[in-house]
């Protein structure tokens, strides 16, 4: 067995310095401090921050040892001063926004369509990343040349990809390994939706009522009920003569109609019910 | 990182040759810059982090180096690490063949270090030669004659490269992870001792040629030799130490009417340095070479002149004037200096010299001339200039031609020029010790911090140097935070770092020692705190030789120490502390300074204790101090004492004499009183 060194022998215990913080200026330069992005170095950091949940009486955990500090991501590498240098160095690299698109309207007008695409660094041995392949392709169905039939048409091909509000069509594609693939594919996607959708196909006609996107009063059974009930009261009150089309003609049957393609379409409210109410009420002769 | 990027439109701008977008500039996708344009861009808007050490280190309190010993065995466990995790991938390739690295890293998979090929043919000769087994190259190469087989021309050649490059020694079995760094250390070593000792250290290191060895043999084997064979063989021989075969060969060459290549008359120009004993007839030997060069239509490089010049170092006062010349030349030619050039000259025309005979000018010259240039590695010497011209400034005294040097090592990427661990801190540390020679201390004091530690470590004596300056400034507030960083960088233990420190605190009292009620102005306040900062480093220090005495047996306290830490405990009012380093007086053997003593007579008159004051005089009479003479009479004098404490004084071996005490004491106190 060897020699055990007794206490006061052995070399002493290295001792770890001050932080370094102690030594910083107050006007130091900190984009060098934290160049790029690093995790949380209690010693370089000259802030008092403290983090956790306290335990009863006492305050959040001080920043030395702190591993939830070290969790999250922290953006010291971008204050606004680096930023600003930043952006500075990347001037050389770009080239100039042309003058004539100085508005948000000219720029849709010139360049409809919007692609969106992700790159990604890492750290390690390999550049590759699977998720660098995915191509996103936004574009206003205004700006395309389309019709109210292949309007509809398209809308009912693309399903969720299509936005009301925004009346933004979004094609998302990553089923090509190479984002240069998915990209032309989604271009593909584009064009063929657009003619398709321009083409009208012999089962087009067998469209039924189930299948129309919004309400259409004509040929309905709304009409049919309204009709039928009119001439009843019309023949009731001995004035046969009256015609469907002469009925169609009247301003109340317009109005009713109006209250009723309203209310089927944008749904019960305050406004549509008592709209719908008086137009009843004047068809009927009950005010 | 994630970052991403988001175009308008796929590119068709022939549908827009409206009016208003003419002026659109065609938007190609591709990258026609560097590929790490801009990262090099963005790394143009960071500065260095003065507070932090380089990068290589881990940024934790704990594991920061703090001297330059430490910094170096830090980064060599790093690389160690590095060569053991080499060395078990290269030992057991089949468990480390999956390569994730997109693109290939061919650096990363395990290299092959046997060769292949088993049979006997030029291909497996080849083979060996690639990987640098000298001797299972020479025994392929031998085989192949018994066979009958010839070998090619360029074969052959490629064989005589590799014998001659390692003078016909195996390279060591782990030659893929040595540094390489042990020939310039001991060169530069070299470069001081005089030539006797240089050639003891040569056999020490390298390898000598020996006659009728491999390479010759083979030589004298081949059916047909072109001028690449003797070129091989001319600087082999020059390499290994062999300039008389050397020479021999070249004159062989040129009988046979061949021509050598440029690196070959380099060879040759060492060569005939090192033959001859008188400096003109080397010069002139040299001289034609040159000349023959010419005839032979090969132009000269870079390395040429630098051979030349390094060869001129060894003739002293001889050389300067050839240097000169060929430094003309070298211009007329063309060809660009490199920094290498301009070390060699410096150190030519400053190595012997001797201030009173008057020193040459020629460093403002170079100075003048490389200001403001960017340099490229171009000789393997070009990391010893920034060293040279330091110690140039340094002993010429000259401040603003430092500036000029130091301004250059930050031009563009001249800083990489600094060389290794010990060169780089002979730079600073030389600079250093200009700045606080010459400079104002505001401005040393902010060099220092800019500089350390992320720099450079210091040395003790560059905190003596700064401790110097601070005293000829008037800045002695600084003294604590100057042994606070002496604690940091590892000088803890350096007794006379430490006795220059208390020395500094101790030599005048600062103003305003008494306890203050209420301060009248902030100087006095800042003056009262200062004698308190005194005290905590005086009690600092002490506590770092009381721990030194704890591991070693010997007591280390210098009686300076002792002297001036009681002084600093005093004048801060810390009189306990002040008692008990009186104490370790008696304990250390250790002679207290007379004026020492005087100032505890009075903080014991002060605190009216007439049994310390004869404590004083009895440790005055232990030592047999001329002073314990003064000392009774001040202690008779000013304190009232009992009988019996009069009678003790009295029994004092040393006070009772009034033979050779000191001459002011003008009452005999023999038979006490």
């Amino acid at each position: 067995t060897t020699e055990r060194t007794s206490r006061s022998e052995r070399p002493p215990r290295r001792k770890a310095l001050p932080p370094r913080t102690e030594k910083m200026a107050v006007d130091q330069d900190w984009p060098s401090v934290y160049p790029v992005a690093a995790p949380f170095k209690p010693s370089a950091v000259p802030l008092p921050v403290r983090m956790g949940y306290p335990v009863k009486m006492g305050v959040p955990m001080a920043k030395e040892g702190n591993l939830e500090l070290l969790k999250i991501p922290n953006f010291l590498h971008l204050t606004p001063v680096a930023i600003k240098k930043h952006c500075e160095a990347l001037k050389d690299f770009c080239t100039e926004w042309p003058a004539a698109l100085d508005s948000d309207e000219k720029c849709e007008k010139h360049f409809p369509i919007e692609i969106d695409t992700a790159d990604y660094v890492s750290a390690g041995p390999s550049i590759r990343n699977p998720k660098a392949r995915v191509v996103t392709l936004r574009v206003k169905l205004s700006s395309l040349n389309l019709d109210d039939h292949a309007k509809k048409k398209l809308i009912k091909l693309v399903g969720e990809r299509y936005c009301k509000t925004t009346d933004v069509l979004t094609i998302k594609t990553d089923r090509c390994p190479l984002k240069r693939q998915n990209y032309d594919y989604a271009m593909y996607l584009l064009t063929v939706l657009y003619h398709e959708s321009w083409k009208t196909e012999d089962w087009e006609k067998n469209k039924t009522e189930a299948d129309m996107e919004e309400y259409i009063w004509t040929n309905s059974s709304s009409e049919k009920n309204i009709l039928e009930t009119l001439l009843q009261i019309k023949a009731a009150e001995k004035n046969p003569d009256v015609t469907k089309e002469e009925l169609l003609g009247t301003k109340e049957i317009e109005d009713y109609k109006k209250c009723v393609v309203s209310l089927k379409n944008e749904g019960d409210s305050e406004n549509t019910l008592s709209q719908y109410k008086d137009s009843v009420k004047r068809l009927l002769n009950l005010t | 990182m994630q970052c991403e990027e988001s175009e308008d439109g796929g590119g068709s701008l022939g549908s827009l040759a409206e009016g208003p977008l003419q002026a659109l500039p065609a938007v190609d996708g591709s990258v026609d810059r560097d590929k790490v344009a801009v990262l090099q861009a963005l790394a143009s808007t960071v500065n260095r982090d003065t507070t932090a050490v380089p990068y290589a280190f881990q940024d934790d309190p704990y594991l920061i180096p703090t001297s330059s010993v430490e910094s170096r065995s830090f980064l060599l466990a790093k690389k160690s690490g590095e060569n053991a995790a080499k060395f078990i991938i290269n030992s057991h390739p089949k468990y480390f063949q999956k390569d994730i690295a997109e693109p290939h890293i061919p650096c990363l998979m395990p290299e092959c270090f046997e060769p292949q090929l088993e049979d006997v043919s030029e291909a497996a000769l080849k083979e060996r030669i690639k990987l640098r087994k000298v001797k299972a190259s020479v025994d392929m190469f031998d085989q192949l004659l018994q066979a009958g087989t010839t070998v090619s021309l360029e074969t052959t050649n490629s064989l005589l490269d590799l014998l001659c490059y390692y003078g016909d020694q195996e390279p060591s079995a782990y030659y893929n992870f040595q540094q390489k760094e042990k020939s310039e250390e001991l060169e530069e070593a070299t470069e001081e001792n005089t030539e006797k000792s240089k050639k003891r250290a040569g056999h020490q290191f390298g390898v000598t040629w020996r006659a009728k060895n491999n390479a010759e043999r083979i030589f004298a084997l081949m059916p047909e030799k072109n001028a690449h064979s003797y070129c091989t063989m001319i600087r082999g021989m020059v390499k290994h130490r062999a300039p008389v075969q050397a020479l021999n060969l070249y004159a062989e060459l040129l009988n046979n009417r061949l021509h050598a290549d440029v690196n070959t008359f380099n060879s040759l120009i060492e060569a005939t340095a090192v033959m001859n004993e008188k400096f003109d007839e080397k010069w002139n030997n040299m001289l034609e070479l040159l000349k023959q060069m010419v005839a032979q239509k090969v132009k000269p490089n870079l390395q040429t002149f630098n051979t030349i010049l390094k060869c001129l170092r060894r003739f002293y006062a001889f050389g300067k004037s050839p240097a000169l010349q060929t430094l003309r030349e070298m211009k007329a030619i063309g060809i660009e200096p490199s920094l290498a050039t301009y070390h060699y000259i410096i150190q030519l025309f400053y190595q012997h010299e001797n201030p009173p005979k008057g020193s040459s000018l020629v460093i403002y010259d170079i100075m003048n001339e490389i200001v403001g240039k960017k340099f490229s590695p171009q000789d393997p010497d070009d990391d010893m200039f920034f060293q040279s011209a330091m110690k140039v400034c340094s002993f010429l005294k000259d401040l603003e031609l430092a500036y000029q040097v130091h301004g250059l090592l930050n031009t563009g990427d001249n800083r990489k020029f600094i060389g290794p661990d010990h060169r780089r801190n002979f730079y600073y540390s030389k600079f250093f010790n200009l700045l606080c020679l010459m400079e104002q201390i505001d401005v040393t004091l902010q060099w220092y911090k800019d500089l350390v530690p992320s720099v450079f470590f210091p040395h003790s004596q560059t905190l003596m140097d700064l401790l110097q300056a601070l005293d000829v400034a008037n800045r002695l507030d600084m003294v604590p935070q100057v042994w606070k960083d002496s604690k940091e960088y590892g000088h803890a233990f350096r007794s006379d770092l430490k006795e220059e420190i208390l020395m500094l605190m101790a030599r005048d009292p600062q103003p305003a020692e008494v306890v203050l009620i209420k301060p009248v102005s902030s100087s006095d306040c800042a003056a009262f705190q200062l004698q308190e900062a005194f005290a905590d480093c005086a009690a600092d220090i002490r506590s770092t030789f009381e721990s030194q005495d704890a591991r070693q047996m010997a007591p280390q306290w210098p009686a300076s120490a002792l002297n001036c830490t009681a002084v600093l405990f005093l004048r801060a009012g810390r009189t306990q502390d002040a008692w008990k380093m009186l104490g370790l007086f008696r304990k250390h053997n250790k002679i207290p300074r007379s004026e020492l003593l005087n100032e505890f007579m009075d903080s014991a008159k002060a605190s009216n204790s007439p049994a310390q004051a004869i404590e004083i005089v009895q440790l005055a009479s232990a030592f047999s101090l001329p002073v314990c003479e003064g000392l009774t009479q001040r202690v008779m004098a000013d304190f009232a004492l009992s009988q019996e404490q009069k009678e003790a004084l009295g029994h004092l071996p040393a006070c009772d004499s009034d033979s050779d005490s000191s001459s002011d004491s003008d009452s005999d106190i023999s038979g006490g009183k």
